[in-house]
């Protein structure tokens, strides 16, 4: 998944931006294809050829590759089903490829954003927050026995000999999250053997690997309630050095878990010129966790309308129908509530999504998550 | 247009006579500027002590401290991982002095930039081309520089030089002396690893709010302590109130000066022109019209003296601004910003004091020229007769305004100190000249044997009463205000001098050398460098040190944590306490010594007990003795190590006093220490002459504003007698005119214009006297004592009385030549003709 190609460039500016406007003004857009434009990749590792995986090692940090994130989403529901969405990602990225000086405890390269969010569908509200770390002094960081990512008190946390059952922990005032994930599937590895081309370039690839369908339970507080909650999360696991091309724009991309048992990710790179981009890559994973490759070809995705944030002016799809004819698969893709714009010092739009169509003759309903990067304005939303 | 005939007969006096007008101006432009220079100096250090407060603070609502070595970065990391508390910011503070300008310190803010957003407002000031946050962050000796410093700036630490690179420019005038650092370059640059100096917190205002720093203060180990930055500013503030408190007791003298200055060059403008005013009256000019045509004029003159002493006193303020800040530098905190910040508020004083001076100065002579008949204000005798018969009740009112202003004194506050002296100084500016009349009277027997000239010269005094009594009262003031400081200064400079002489009685005093130019953290002695020096042979007996801030009644004291050699322990001049019964409970560790400034404060004496905060919670001393000091207003306290230990897990030594065995060459143990031990620790290791030098002169350099502003009392004194005798004698050229018509040679003209001046110079020298020393009582035993809380000596200069009668009688003789050489170049048919 590409998730959010952060940049360790976009990060700089993202923290200058915020360091620039204190408090709650309103923080200006980035365009992010620009952000990503003149990355400097001297001295980092690249994702330039397969690579052979080793757990639990690889579920903890890569510090010579400049980003990785650890991405979990997932559609959970109280005995009464009320229904909640959830995204909290823990981004890792590096200011330079080497370390530099240890003259202190606080001098570090590797720096952590976060992004937490939870959609409360029935209640018909988003809420989304950002933070910033050094990964330094115990602030943030990632290891891998036990296995930990944190943020201050935002954190994924494994046992100590493996990430499962994984407990997730996030608060945010009185917003608070705490989930423990345990697999259902085995892990996905993604595109070519764990190595997910993104442009054309060889090296603007990351490695990618996916625990498309993770049983959830735990609790949500939400103001003065909490919630006991079951359902089900995703987690997308990428690091990589560079992504994007230059006449890439932005991109869309879905993680859905279709109630047939199968999940289905596809992403979509938009093109500035407004044509398919063949990196355009997605997976098709079985009940019994086989996996299938899915080319751009493959896949047929239309937007269905679109949404104008009221708070930013941003344009987004509202919807996509994606078609997989292989598959004879005809899916409809609608977001629980229309605004899950992530109004943070970069703004996107992720947000849970429900899924209904046919598999054949089958009906058939899922549930799902969906990110989306703005239209540029004046350019048609296709 | 036309303009009345009265006005301008008004006012073409003043132009026909440009040495009057020129004089009365400056008058009036002296004493506002001073008064004016003070203000603003004063205002511009309160101005960037809040402006360097707030930039530090930012928008913080709470503030963690900690103990001597400010806070362990895990709880920073604890507090935003455990306790989840977002809105927290680290921060690294401290001075380090610039390689390029000596003596300028600049302070380095270190900062998490992560943190950094909702707390300080610098950041909006850096523009996005400037600022390199990955430099910042990432390169050793990267920081954002206020524009001023350039691209590159160079400090000291300890001997090296290291040179900081921009990585971003901080813009604006509440920058200036400002480094802003990543947390871990400013740990390094200060030698403070694993240290913070504070943490910054954003609480919620309200119930909510209150919550969280309960939470907090319950989680918090007990030697950090939660703040509100809003209360210890104010504290910090209040050190510098008894300072600034003297600052404007010496502008308020001025102000006094000054306005004694403005009526003696007003009302002699006034009295002066009284035949003129008569003959305008006989021409059927109204009194009210004469009293607004005075008054109005006056304000003219008032206003021209007010803007030219705006000018003057802006001038003057951006050099005293200078030694306020160097003056607050040494005693209280470090002030970087040296920039004169021009309050309206201050202008506005300065105005008025201008103007109403003037005004106050004009209102009695203009009305009572506008209230005698016609014919009487014709006659000089009138009013000289009517002046001495206001002599007695001059002398009635000064001898009440003494009185009441003893009074006042005795209550105990400081302000009651200052108003008491001020109305000391009225009254003695009142029975002045009652004072003259009986000093010429005195002088009558002498000058009766010296001839006609001399007894001409003496009698003249009281027959321009009207004229000389305000000049001279005037002159009086401004000497004995010089007589006065100058003895409280030397005072407290005796004062200081014997205390230090006493105090650092060891041979050689080792301490690290620090870092950071840092009052709130003093080095550690490495303790191999202890325990060689205990077993150095050459060395009798050891005294260590070891001083902490602590928090008592609101405010921060020093509490010094000793194990003293005898031979130290001698160095105390207890002065409440008997001194074996005192020591010996020191030694317990239970019982504290306590310094004069903190007894005097807090009303505490020897058996008195006192609660400290320790690492362990509060804990209470008795008090075993009160030991003179004036190392700090705000109080020390002596407490034995044995006993901090129990209550803090501290065992650092920060210097030591060292006692040579008898036959030691100190310069040689001097050079062996440095190279034994040096190699283990860099050691500053002086000689107790070397800091007594190194006290004496900071003592200097804090009263350099008061040696200047009683300079610049002085100075106005000189220019008053100066200008008040040379308009007295120029307007007698009529009168020296028909002297010499009548036979006397221009030298016996010169002689008598000489010997009057002289003799007025020297009876405001004289009078000044026995003023200044009631000045100077009060100041050293009242002011002091109240703002500082120590007791002074009275020292008294022999010289100084000499000076000042010298200074007076040079500067009437001054302002008696010009009149003289006038008058022997004019023709006396001229001057007759004139009239």
């Amino acid at each position: 998944m590409i998730g959010l190609s952060l940049t360790a460039l976009l990060l700089l500016i993202a923290v200058t931006v915020f360091f620039f406007r204190p408090h709650s003004q309103p923080v200006e857009r980035i365009a992010v294809g620009s952000a990503m434009g003149n990355d400097d990749t001297a001295g980092y590792r690249r994702a330039d050829a397969p690579r052979s995986f080793h757990f639990p090692v690889d579920h903890g940090p890569h510090p010579e590759f400049r980003n990785e994130w650890w991405y979990l989403t997932g559609n959970l529901a109280d005995a009464s089903g009320r229904r909640f969405g959830y995204q909290l990602t823990l981004f890792r990225i590096a200011l330079a490829a080497t370390p530099p000086v240890a003259d202190s405890a606080w001098r570090s390269h590797q720096m952590y954003m976060g992004h937490f969010a939870l959609t409360d569908i029935a209640g018909g509200q988003h809420y989304g927050f950002e933070r910033f770390s050094r990964g330094a002094v115990g602030l943030a960081g990632a290891q891998t026995t036990p296995f930990r990512v944190w943020l201050g008190d935002w954190e994924l946390a494994g046992t100590d000999v493996n990430i499962f059952p994984l407990r997730l922990r996030a608060r945010e005032g009185d917003i608070a999250l705490d989930l423990t994930l345990n697999t259902t599937k085995p892990l996905v590895l993604q595109g070519d053997q764990g190595l997910s081309q993104k442009s054309a370039e060889r090296g603007n690839a990351s490695y990618y690997y996916s625990y498309t369908r993770l049983s959830t339970t735990g609790t949500i507080r939400l103001a003065e309630r909490s919630f006991t909650v079951e359902g089900a999360s995703w987690l997308d696991r990428e690091w990589s050095t560079s992504a994007l091309g230059p006449d890439q724009s932005g991109w869309d991309w879905f993680a859905l878990q279709l109630d047939d048992g199968r999940d289905l990710m596809f992403y979509r790179l938009r093109r500035k010129d407004g044509t398919l981009d063949p990196h355009n890559a997605g997976t098709l994973v079985a009940t019994d966790g086989s996996t299938r490759v899915l080319h751009w070809d493959e896949v047929d995705v239309q937007p269905l309308g679109s949404w104008t944030s009221p708070h930013t002016g941003d344009r987004y799809s509202a919807g996509w129908r994606l078609r997989i004819p292989t598959e004879h698969l005809d899916l409809t893709v609608t977001p629980t509530i229309a605004d899950q714009e992530m109004r943070l010092t970069i703004h996107y739009w992720e947000g849970a999504v429900m899924v209904n169509g046919r598999a054949g003759d089958q009906a058939i309903h899922g549930q799902g998550y969906l990110e989306m990067t703005r239209y540029e304005p004046d350019t048609p939303i296709r | 247009m036309r303009i009345p005939v009265f006005w301008r007969a008004l006012l073409r006096y003043p132009l026909w006579h440009p040495w009057q007008l020129g004089l009365t101006v400056l008058g009036i432009a002296l004493g506002v500027a001073v008064v004016l220079a003070v203000d603003l100096a004063n205002a511009s250090a309160r101005h960037s002590f809040e402006l360097a407060m707030n930039r530090i603070t930012g928008h913080a609502t709470h503030r963690l401290v900690g103990g001597p070595q400010g806070i362990a970065e895990t709880i920073y990391t604890q507090l935003r991982v455990e306790r989840g508390f977002q809105l927290a910011a680290p921060v690294v503070t401290g001075y380090l002095p610039d390689a390029e300008r000596p003596g300028q310190l600049l302070q380095i803010l270190g900062i998490d930039p992560f943190a950094e957003a909702p707390f300080r407002d610098f950041a909006a000031d850096l523009s996005g081309t400037d600022f390199d946050l990955r430099t910042l962050l990432l390169h050793p000796n990267a920081a954002l520089l206020p524009e001023a410093l350039g691209a590159e700036l160079s400090l000291k630490r300890r001997d090296q030089r290291l040179t900081l690179h921009r990585a971003g420019i901080l813009r604006g005038a509440a920058f200036e002396g400002l480094i802003v650092t990543d947390i871990a370059t400013a740990q390094v640059l200060l030698d403070r690893p694993g240290r913070l100096s504070h943490i910054d917190l954003i609480l919620p205002t309200g119930p909510t709010g209150e919550r969280m720093a309960a939470e907090l203060r319950a989680w918090l180990p007990a030697d950090l302590r939660l703040e509100q930055p809003a209360e210890r500013n104010r504290v910090t503030a209040d050190l510098s109130a008894a300072f600034s408190l003297n600052l404007s007791a010496m502008s308020l003298l001025a102000l006094m000066v000054g306005m004694f200055l403005i009526y003696n060059a007003i009302s002699f403008s006034v009295v002066q022109r009284r035949p003129l005013l008569g003959i305008l009256r006989a021409l059927g000019i109204s009194r009210s019209e004469l009293f607004i045509g005075v008054l109005g004029e006056a304000l003219l003159l008032g206003l021209a003296g007010t803007l030219l002493g705006g000018i003057l006193g802006i001038w003057l303020g951006s050099g005293l601004v200078h030694l306020v800040t160097r003056a607050i530098n040494d005693l209280y905190y470090v002030l970087s910003i040296r920039e004169l910040t021009i309050e309206p508020w201050s202008l506005a004083k300065g105005v008025a004091l201008g103007l109403l001076a003037t005004l106050a100065a004009a209102w009695l002579p203009a009305r009572e020229a506008a209230d005698t008949p016609a014919g009487a204000v014709l006659s000089r005798a009138h009013l000289e007769s009517r002046w001495r018969a206001a002599l007695l009740r001059q002398v009635l009112t000064g001898l009440i305004l003494l009185g009441v202003g003893g009074i006042i004194i005795i209550f105990h506050s400081l302000t009651a100190g200052f108003t008491g002296l001020f109305l000391l100084i009225l009254g003695c500016a009142l029975l002045t000249p009652p004072a003259m009349v009986g000093l010429v009277w005195l002088n009558q027997p002498l000058t009766a044997r010296l001839g006609l000239l001399a007894r001409m010269a003496n009698r003249d005094v009281t027959r321009h009463l009207s004229r000389t009594g305000i000049a001279v009262a005037a002159l009086m003031v401004a000497f004995s205000t010089a007589v006065g400081v100058g003895v409280m200064v030397d005072s407290f400079r005796e004062g200081v001098s014997i205390w230090i002489e006493d105090l650092l009685n060891a041979d050689l005093y080792v301490a690290p050398l620090s870092v950071a130019d840092d009052s709130e953290r003093s080095g550690v002695l490495a303790p191999t460098v202890l325990k060689a020096l205990q077993d150095m042979p050459e060395i009798a007996a050891i005294s260590t040190y070891r001083p902490i801030k602590i928090e008592f009644d609101h405010r921060p004291l020093t509490l010094i944590v000793t194990e003293l050699a005898p031979a130290s322990q001698a160095g105390y001049r207890l002065i409440a306490g008997e001194a074996s019964t005192a020591w010996q409970q020191f030694q317990t560790g239970e019982a504290v010594l306590i310094s004069e400034p903190l007894a005097y404060r807090n009303q505490l004496t020897v058996g008195d007990r006192i609660e400290l905060p320790t690492e362990q919670g509060p804990h209470t001393w008795t008090i075993a003795g009160v030991f003179l000091d004036y190392g700090s207003e705000h109080g020390r306290i002596l407490l034995h190590r044995s006993g901090y230990e129990r209550y803090w897990h501290d065992p650092a030594i920060s210097s030591v006093a060292l006692f040579a065995a008898a036959d030691t060459d100190l310069a040689h143990l001097r050079t062996a220490l440095q190279q034994r031990l040096g190699v283990i620790q860099p050691l500053s290791i002086r000689s107790n002459r070397d800091i007594r030098g190194f006290t004496l002169e900071i003592f200097e350099r804090t009263f350099t504003i008061t040696s200047v502003l009683r300079l610049l009392a002085i100075l106005v004194a000189v220019i008053g007698v100066f200008s008040a005798l040379l308009a007295l004698q120029l307007e007698r050229a009529r009168e020296f005119a028909m002297l010499r018509a009548m036979g006397m040679t221009v030298q016996e003209i010169g002689g008598l214009v000489s010997l009057q001046t002289g003799f007025m110079g020297l009876a405001a020298g004289l009078l000044a006297l026995p003023t200044g020393l009631l000045l100077a009582a009060v100041l050293v035993f009242v002011i002091n004592r109240r703002a500082f809380g120590w007791s002074l000596p009275f020292q008294l200069d022999p010289l100084l009385p000499l000076e000042t009668l010298g200074l007076a009688l040079v500067a009437a003789l001054l302002a008696g030549l010009y009149p003289s050489w006038r008058m022997a170049r004019t023709r006396p048919v001229d001057a007759l003709r004139a009239e």
